[in-house]
């Protein structure tokens, strides 16, 4: 979702949520009274905008009651965004090496291609078991790792293919190296690719620390928050985590693209 | 563009840093005791390697990890609370109003309970001919494979089948002072008090006819017809043996009841058991801890249907549940800052872990 | 100095024949220009020229020393400029210097004079994308120079700019040529501006390419586009080049 920034576009974006949230508002109302229901679904559990706004205000701050303490949005918020940001920085770390390799070389193209073909078709979701088993701790870091990692490979390897030839050819008879090409050309040529597959790497690995978080053993993050929330039926707080996590990710989505409008322009 | 990439890599450092100190920030001295949910297979498990300090949860799992030597007991529950009530036999109002003959199969479910819990108090004892029975229906139902776990399991569990009105109205007071209500939901139930709503959950009636009748051949007052009771119960759960017993022995059977699984159990906790089988339907009785049916029979219930409505009709057990801690602990003290294994929120070794956590003046996550 | 010499070169991509046997000369500080129909492998010599591509027989000299591997004492400038998009344009500049290892201050003493040279003075911190197509073409100019080359290749650079730009980006080159006097191979598809342009102008065949035609332009500089002798001299290019236009559309 892009905000368009004429400024009629965002009115009618503005619009649109509250559109929404009063529908929401309606057919929640409209169920507990019993004018309409849809068959298997108990649409009348579901809490409305208003409840979910209370409750968000409710549990935004960590709460004492006695010697029973639960964390605030604020702090899950805090322990899932740090778990994504080492995940994603280690991604980075060696996701772009990887990909400028791959992109590059075809050698070593041949090499690594395979097992990435194979493993980035695995979904983060599926390591959850297995890194709860190998990991003493981090292993939330590492479903973080895998969801960020392939589409940085991805889109680097892509950035790398399409390095401009002519580019090439104008640094060749500049008197650049093979390894000065990579360096000063290839791999500044791939720079807003490399941006992208981070953007979306950090999305994917976004929706992954919230499933891992609803299997590891730490009292903190938004996972661990929905999934306490729905076992006490406080479903308010339940749905006002989930939009939190929503929120944060589109947020972490157009702080990147902002990032790329003003300082990677030369895109054309 | 090179200025850029610098402020860039300065932004990130920053985040890097502050995300590493953070998570090595030195412990203060209010530092909160972090429960975390996981199976019972899990707590034993982190226990022996070491990655939780301790855990409390039901019986045969702190005796599984004593025997195994991963920990040792700090505290029985019981000491917390002497003959706390624990596990209750509640059946889903729904079904109560749409079967005619409910309330003849209540008295006789309590009966059987009744039953069950005689055989197993007699049973317990080591020169009872039943001994060895019992010890192999305990692991079963317990999903153990050592005996001698076994008999330790059965050692702090009180089996009873009496109500406890005053015991729930404690807790729910308890529970409502720990905030674990949902306010706004709280306020439909239209309860006063801890005690009213103690008085409108419990009935009494059935496990008096139980000790009414408890010398009756089983098969001379069973129902006329035999009817499919779909029963839920606690995964791995000594608490609930009173309920193998009955099944094994053949007792719901003799007396009209054919005891059907119901889907979805055996559930990992109490929560569960109540959203997703009595709220959704799927059960007709079944036991499970009383925190749980207290908290859910508010926090998630609609009330204009009232699906999460039950009814306790008799006692499971009392106590029977355990802090396990690492050898090297020594009170409840040295696990301020670590990590706790515990059933879940809600579930009633949530609220005595608390209660105790309360007396000695520790904070408490979850 | 910056003699090339072209010496029965042939040049054979996996299907087909680009250039068939082509000898010529660009002599020291020569301006030649390259005319010649579509496909007949301009492109190809000036890559050849470059050491971008090496030739399937024959061979080219540049002051005498075979060319082969990327030739860094030429200097090449492309139609679609090919500037990088993330270097400003004294950056952009410096790049050959850079990559020769210079410090700094040399780098910054060589950008600052070519960029005045070339008449960006105030746009050094410009990005490419921030630039007209003249502009860019002035900043390709002055990359290649930056790199102190012997023989500049320049491959239709006018071609993407409008008829005004075009015609003032011709004076300009000029200009600069005339400070920088190195040799220049300098393909169109211009008559126009070859003759405005080159001391020779060179006509190719179409592909597989051959010399067709050489036509001195005996012209003193500066040149007036529409002298009678200036069209004389056109008049007979064109002549030639139609010629061998017409043969290649008629092979298809």
């Amino acid at each position: 979702m892009k905000i368009d920034s004429g400024k009629k576009g965002l009115i009618i974006n503005i619009l649109s949520l509250i559109g929404f949230v009063i529908l929401w508002q309606i057919l929640v109302i409209l169920a507990r009274n019993d004018s309409f229901n849809i068959p298997f679904i108990r649409l009348r559990d579901i809490p409305t905008p208003v409840e979910t706004w209370y409750a968000l205000a409710d549990s935004m701050f960590t709460r004492t009651y006695g010697p029973g303490l639960t964390y605030g949005i604020i702090n899950h918020v805090y322990a899932s965004l740090q778990r994504v940001v080492q995940g994603g920085i280690i991604a980075f770390i060696i996701g772009v090496p990887v990909g400028i390799g791959v992109g590059y070389s075809k050698l070593i193209g041949n090499l690594f291609n395979p097992v990435i073909e194979i493993v980035r078709n695995m979904p983060p979701m599926a390591w959850i078991p297995l890194s709860i088993f190998i990991f003493v701790f981090g292993g939330s870091i590492f479903i973080v790792f895998i969801g960020v990692i392939f589409p940085i490979i991805l889109n680097t390897i892509q950035g790398v293919k399409s390095t401009d030839p002519r580019l090439i050819d104008a640094a060749k008879t500049l008197g650049a190296s093979e390894s000065m090409i990579v360096k000063k050309v290839v791999i500044p040529s791939a720079f807003p690719s490399i941006i992208t597959g981070l953007r979306i790497g950090l999305g994917v690995g976004w929706m992954a620390i919230v499933a891992a978080e609803m299997v590891i053993r730490s009292p903190v993050g938004l996972g661990y928050f929905i999934w306490n929330m729905g076992d006490l039926g406080r479903y308010a707080e339940m749905v006002a985590g989930m939009i939190v996590i929503g929120v944060i990710g589109y947020i972490m989505n157009i702080s990147i693209l902002f990032f790329q409008r003003r300082f990677i322009n030369w895109a054309d | 563009m090179k200025n850029r990439i610098k402020i860039l890599s300065v932004v990130i450092i920053t985040i890097l840093i502050a995300g590493c100190i953070e998570s090595k920030k030195t412990p203060e001295i209010s530092e909160p005791i972090n429960l975390v949910k996981m199976s019972g297979q899990e707590m034993v498990q982190r226990l022996g390697t070491g990655e939780i300090a301790g855990f409390i949860m039901w019986e045969p799992y702190p005796a599984i990890a004593v025997t195994k030597g991963y920990g040792k007991n700090l505290i029985f529950s019981g000491k917390i609370w002497a003959d706390h009530p624990c596990c209750v036999v509640a059946y889903d109002d729904d079904w109560y109003k749409k079967t005619n003959n409910s309330d003849e199969i209540l008295k006789r479910m309590a009966l059987v309970q009744l039953k069950s819990v005689e055989y197993i108090n007699n049973a317990k004892q080591s020169d009872s001919p039943d001994h060895a029975q019992l010890i192999n229906y305990t692991m079963q139902f317990g999903g153990m494979t050592d005996p001698v776990a076994a008999n330790l399991s059965l050692a702090d569990v009180e089996f009873v089948y009496n109500t406890n009105v005053e015991g729930t109205a404690t807790f729910i007071q308890k529970i409502q002072d720990f905030g674990i209500f949902d306010p706004m939901k709280w306020n439909q139930s239209e309860y006063r008090n801890a005690s009213d709503y103690a008085n409108s959950l419990i009935t009494n009636n059935y496990v008096e006819w139980a000790v009414n009748n408890k010398d009756e051949d089983l098969s001379k007052i069973s129902l006329k017809e035999p009817v499919n009771i779909r029963y839920a119960y606690l995964v791995n759960d000594i608490h609930e043996l009173p309920f193998y017993v009955g099944w094994q022995k053949g007792y719901y059977k003799d007396i009209g009841i054919n005891i059907v699984i119901a889907e979805g159990a055996p559930f990992q906790n109490g929560a569960f058991e109540m959203q997703n089988g009595f709220k959704a339907n799927t059960v007709d009785v079944g036991s499970l801890g009383i925190p749980p049916v207290i908290i859910h029979r508010i926090n998630s219930n609609d009330f204009s249907n009232d699906d999460a409505r039950v009814g306790v009709i008799a006692g499971m057990n009392n106590e029977g549940s355990v802090i396990v801690v690492a050898n090297n602990i020594t009170s409840m003290k040295d696990l301020q800052g670590e990590t706790i294994g515990f059933p879940g929120p809600g579930t009633i070794q949530h609220v005595l872990f608390l209660m105790e956590a309360d007396k000695e003046g520790l904070k408490v996550s979850y | 100095m910056g003699r090339l010499v072209m010496n029965s070169v042939s040049k054979k991509f996996n299907n087909f024949l680009a250039l068939e046997n082509v000898s010529f000369e660009v002599e020291d500080g020569e301006f030649v220009c390259l005319l010649g129909p579509s496909g007949c492998g301009k492109t190809t010599i000036l890559r050849l020229a470059a050491g971008l591509e090496a030739p399937s027989s024959g061979d080219l000299t540049l002051d005498g020393k075979k060319i082969s591997g990327v030739n860094k004492e030429c200097g090449f400038v492309f139609q679609e400029y090919a500037l990088f998009p993330w270097r400003t344009v004294k950056e952009n500049i410096e790049f050959g210097p850079q990559v020769k290892g210079m410090t700094r201050n040399e780098c910054e003493r060589i950008s600052r004079y070519y960029i005045d040279l070339v008449g960006l003075g105030g746009f050094e911190n410009r990005y490419p994308h921030e630039l007209s197509g003249g502009m860019k073409q002035r900043v390709g100019i002055a990359r290649a120079y930056a790199n102190n080359p012997k023989l500049l290749l320049m491959d239709e650079p006018f071609g993407a700019l409008d008829a005004q730009t075009r015609n003032l980006m011709q004076s300009e080159l000029l200009r600069i040529w005339e400070k920088e006097h190195i040799s220049v191979l300098f393909v169109t598809h211009s008559v126009d501006e070859a003759v405005y342009l080159g001391d020779r102008v060179v006509i190719m065949s179409a592909r597989p390419g051959k010399v067709k035609d050489i036509f001195k332009v005996k012209l003193e500089r500066p040149r007036i586009r529409t002298s009678p002798e200036a069209n004389i001299i056109r008049d007979s290019v064109l002549k030639s080049l139609s010629t061998q236009i017409k043969m290649a559309s008629k092979s298809g």
